[in-house]
């Protein structure tokens, strides 16, 4: 009788273990299990891929795209950035204070911002368009006004990218 | 008699119950490192690029060198106030006896935050933000000193004196602003993502090196929006008030300076 119960909770604890795994589902722990690069939320802008002049969509040598961005109260930085439809993007985010949480309307997409840790999640944007992205975490008194924008541009007009450059739309 | 017959009972299921734990922490590291295999083997196809990515970063803009760790935080809460009170005279001849400036484009210092008084004068300090009149004098004070200072005007009072000849509370321009001004102070406006002024600035919240506004002057905060609206004014942390400062249109910009400096903001307590 023991035995049973012994294998079943065993079995039970397994089963949603692996399946927070199946389903992707991000568990806290993961990231100090896995993590390795851990960015501090005090100090991204001292020190590694979060600083300022590296935010944005960057372009891979194989073409493919990566978003990096911050959340922090109350205002994503950069606060509007364009993509091209039809190509996976890889979003990495991380947060300067607290929890944050981004859904882009209109799509079934959204993102948990955790500080101390990095969200990477890889989105497909079929058709281009324009998306607001408001923060769906009580971050504080000014989280109601937190939002960002999403531009998904038809791919012939995103010109590919240097190296080195990293596109935003941000008003200048 | 029972007690007897429970006590290797009890040890039993201790030992079965340590046994439970010890492989669900087998099977939750387990599946964790099969994350960190995966992790690695995903940016093994961003890795190259990353690796790459050495030698084609753009060349890293540092913004501050001020980051809000722990440390920074013992450096500035330790500043000594009658220090700072005998550091400040060579800062009375452009901010004011009492901490509040003569000419409004000058910013007064009085009931200053702490944490945002240290942190301009490390910025200036260190050329990260550029201006010909203080950053000589900043060069000249050590982390110390700063905290010193940011001490003393902290503590300062904001109260009115008419022997002060201040130039803080100002009438607007165009009182028709006001109502702009105040529903971007207290609501902000969410449809374009620029948060109320009053959720990090004070009284609703504060945000570590945001100074309070109630008591500063007018052409000053206006002449800081538009350097941070155009990049001449660069050292706010993750592009925090440059990213609010270029959704804001040049109306909003007087509106909000204006009606702060004529001492209608949020926080007053006395004017």
């Amino acid at each position: 009788m023991k035995k049973i119960g012994f294998v079943a909770a065993l079995t039970l604890f397994a089963v949603v273990i692996l399946s927070t795994r199946y389903y992707m589902v991000d568990l806290p722990i993961y990231h100090f299990l896995g993590g390795g690069e851990a960015p501090e939320p005090a100090a991204l802008h001292l020190r590694g891929e979060f600083v300022e002049s590296n935010l944005g969509a960057a372009q891979g040598p194989s073409g493919s795209l990566t978003v990096r961005m911050i959340a922090q109260q109350f205002v994503f930085v950069p606060q509007c950035i364009v993509v091209p439809a039809g190509v996976p993007i890889t979003f990495r985010m991380t947060s300067a204070d607290v929890v944050h949480m981004l859904s882009f309307l209109g799509t079934d997409y959204g993102l948990k911002v955790v500080p101390g840790a990095v969200t990477e999640a890889t989105f497909t944007f079929a058709k281009p368009g324009s998306f607001k992205i408001p923060c769906h975490e009580f971050c504080g008194a000014g989280h109601y006004a937190m939002r960002g924008q999403l531009n998904v541009v038809p791919r012939d007009q995103f010109a590919s990218l240097l190296p080195d450059e990293r596109r935003t739309c941000e008003l200048r | 008699m029972s007690y007897v017959s429970q006590a290797p009972r009890l040890g039993i299921l201790v030992r079965w119950l340590g046994t439970l734990v010890v492989l669900c922490v087998i099977i939750v590291l387990l599946a964790g490192r099969d994350s960190s295999a995966q992790s690695p083997a995903q940016p093994a196809s961003a890795k190259p690029p990353s690796a790459k990515a050495a030698n084609s970063d753009p060349p890293v803009r540092i913004p501050s060198n001020v980051a809000w760790t722990e440390d920074t935080l013992k450096i500035v809460s330790s500043g000594d106030a009658f220090r700072g009170l005998l550091l400040a005279r060579r800062c009375n001849h452009c901010h004011g006896e009492e901490g509040f400036s003569s000419a409004s484009p000058v910013p007064n210092l009085a009931a200053l935050d702490r944490l945002s008084f240290w942190k301009q004068m490390q910025d200036f300090r260190f050329g990260k933000r550029t201006s010909p009149a203080m950053q000589p004098i900043a060069e000249g004070l050590s982390a110390r000193d700063a905290a010193d200072l940011a001490a003393y005007f902290a503590m300062l009072p904001t109260a009115s004196d008419s022997q002060d000849n201040r130039a803080f509370p100002q009438a607007m321009h165009e009182p028709t602003r006001a109502s702009m001004a105040i529903r971007l102070i207290v609501f902000g406006d969410g449809q374009r993502g620029i948060p109320p002024c009053q959720s990090c600035h004070g009284p609703v919240s504060y945000v570590q090196g945001a100074p309070p506004l109630a008591v500063q002057n007018g052409a000053y905060l206006e002449q800081q929006l538009e350097h941070f609206s155009d990049g001449d004014r660069a050292n706010d942390i993750n592009v925090r008030m440059r990213s609010i400062a270029r959704q804001l249109t040049a109306e909003e910009k007087t509106a909000v300076s204006e009606y702060y400096g004529a001492g209608l903001g949020p926080g007053v307590n006395s004017r």
